[in-house]
């Protein structure tokens, strides 16, 4: 007797805890395979990860402090995003990747700049340097490099913000809209210091 | 933004104690077939980092010890055969090593180099001995296909690159060796 009593209250337990799971997701669908918000988190992702790999390359060549600190703000910053970006995957039990084409979740009415989406290459994705343009990095010195470096990351910001912009309008996610509008916020500033740091070295 | 958050994290918790599954914070899981048929899966790999030659079983190796140095994985395409020792640090990155023999077609690597070419955790290059024509590796599980258009190539990136049996979630393919 004790024992059914035992397995009748662990069955309300448990009736209980997925009535409570389900009322406090409710309303809130997790986003499909094909959703810009899945999209948005792996392309971001590989978006994110070329400019921490321009950044290391410019932290290896420069000994210029001023250089050194951005480039290892930009490594953290944007390497925690890509471990966001992977949690939501995981979080909406998603795939990291997809063999879906690069951008094919924005909204091409809403991106004049970028309408020929879906794109063939990640490459292609609006601010990304070529792989030419990465060993012209690896090859330059001194202030020539720390110019490179800085228009490549100011085009790439700005690519960056673009993408950030083209998700805003297609999720209505909390966790999806917060990281976005931090991001368009956030590379804008460094934008403009950069550019403060490119006219340094005119 | 503050409450929703905690409420779904309230509701994780509530799920998670009710199934008791899901609740374990260990983020890999042994390798598994994930579904996809032909996919062998091997568990209890080790990985220590060597500058030793490692004396692989399996023909592509599927993970164990490896050079402290990964190979780019970034939609890379090697032409030449690349050391089994830094391309195994690449599968512990949660990286898709795509190989063929000398039996496929110009042709048919051109198709194979154009599914890899600049796509995340993926990398490619020339094995002239293993058992099948096209070999599709990841930590701890392997397929082998005889041709290009086998759909199970799609359903195997899909499933692997960063998938739940990377030893290293979040590691990166970016700045390796490259030969």
């Amino acid at each position: 007797m004790k024992y059914l009593t035992a397995v009748v209250a662990a069955g309300a337990a448990l009736v209980l805890g997925l009535v409570l799971g389900a009322l406090l997701l409710g309303g809130e669908a997790t986003p499909s395979d094909t959703s810009a918000e899945a999209g948005f988190a792996r392309d971001m992702s590989v978006h994110h990860e070329q400019a921490v790999e321009l950044a290391f390359i410019i932290r290896d060549r420069s000994d210029d402090p001023e250089i050194r600190a951005l480039a290892y703000d930009i490594i953290n910053t944007q390497r925690a995003q890509i471990g966001m970006f992977s949690g939501w995957l995981q979080q909406w039990d998603l795939p990291q990747t997809s063999t879906a084409p690069p951008m094919a979740w924005v909204d091409h009415g809403h991106m004049s700049a970028m309408s020929d989406m879906p794109m063939d290459s990640y490459d292609d994705m609006p601010g990304m340097a070529s792989d030419e343009q990465l060993d012209e990095l690896r090859e330059a010195k001194g202030i020539q490099a720390e110019r490179m470096f800085l228009e490549l990351m100011i085009d790439h910001h700005k690519g960056g913000v673009q993408m950030a912009e083209a998700v805003e309008p297609l999720t209505d996610r909390d966790e999806v809209e917060y990281l976005a509008s931090t991001i368009v916020q956030g590379q804008q500033a460094e934008i403009f210091a950069m550019e403060q740091m490119l006219a340094d070295r005119s | 933004m503050g409450l929703s958050a905690l409420a779904r994290a309230g509701a994780a918790t509530v799920l998670c104690a009710a199934f008791l599954v899901g609740c374990s914070a260990a983020p890999t899981e042994e390798p598994s077939s994930e579904g996809i048929d032909g996919v062998q899966t091997y568990g209890d790999l080790s990985r220590d980092h060597t500058e030793d030659p490692v004396d692989y079983p399996q023909s592509p190796p599927v993970g164990g010890n490896h050079n402290p140095v990964w190979l780019d994985c970034t939609g890379t395409v090697y032409d030449e055969p690349v050391q089994n020792e830094n391309a195994v640090h690449s599968l512990e990155h949660g990286a898709v090593w795509i190989t063929y023999d000398d039996s496929v077609s110009a042709d048919d690597v051109a198709a194979v180099a154009d599914v890899v070419d600049g796509q995340p955790y993926t990398f490619m290059s020339p094995y002239p001995d293993q058992d099948s024509p096209i070999v599709l590796t990841a930590w701890g599980v392997q397929l082998g296909v005889d041709s290009v258009d086998d759909a199970r190539i799609d359903e195997f990136l899909t499933a692997y690159r960063q998938g739940p049996q990377t030893p290293e979630p979040g590691a990166t393919c970016e700045s390796g060796m490259m030969p």
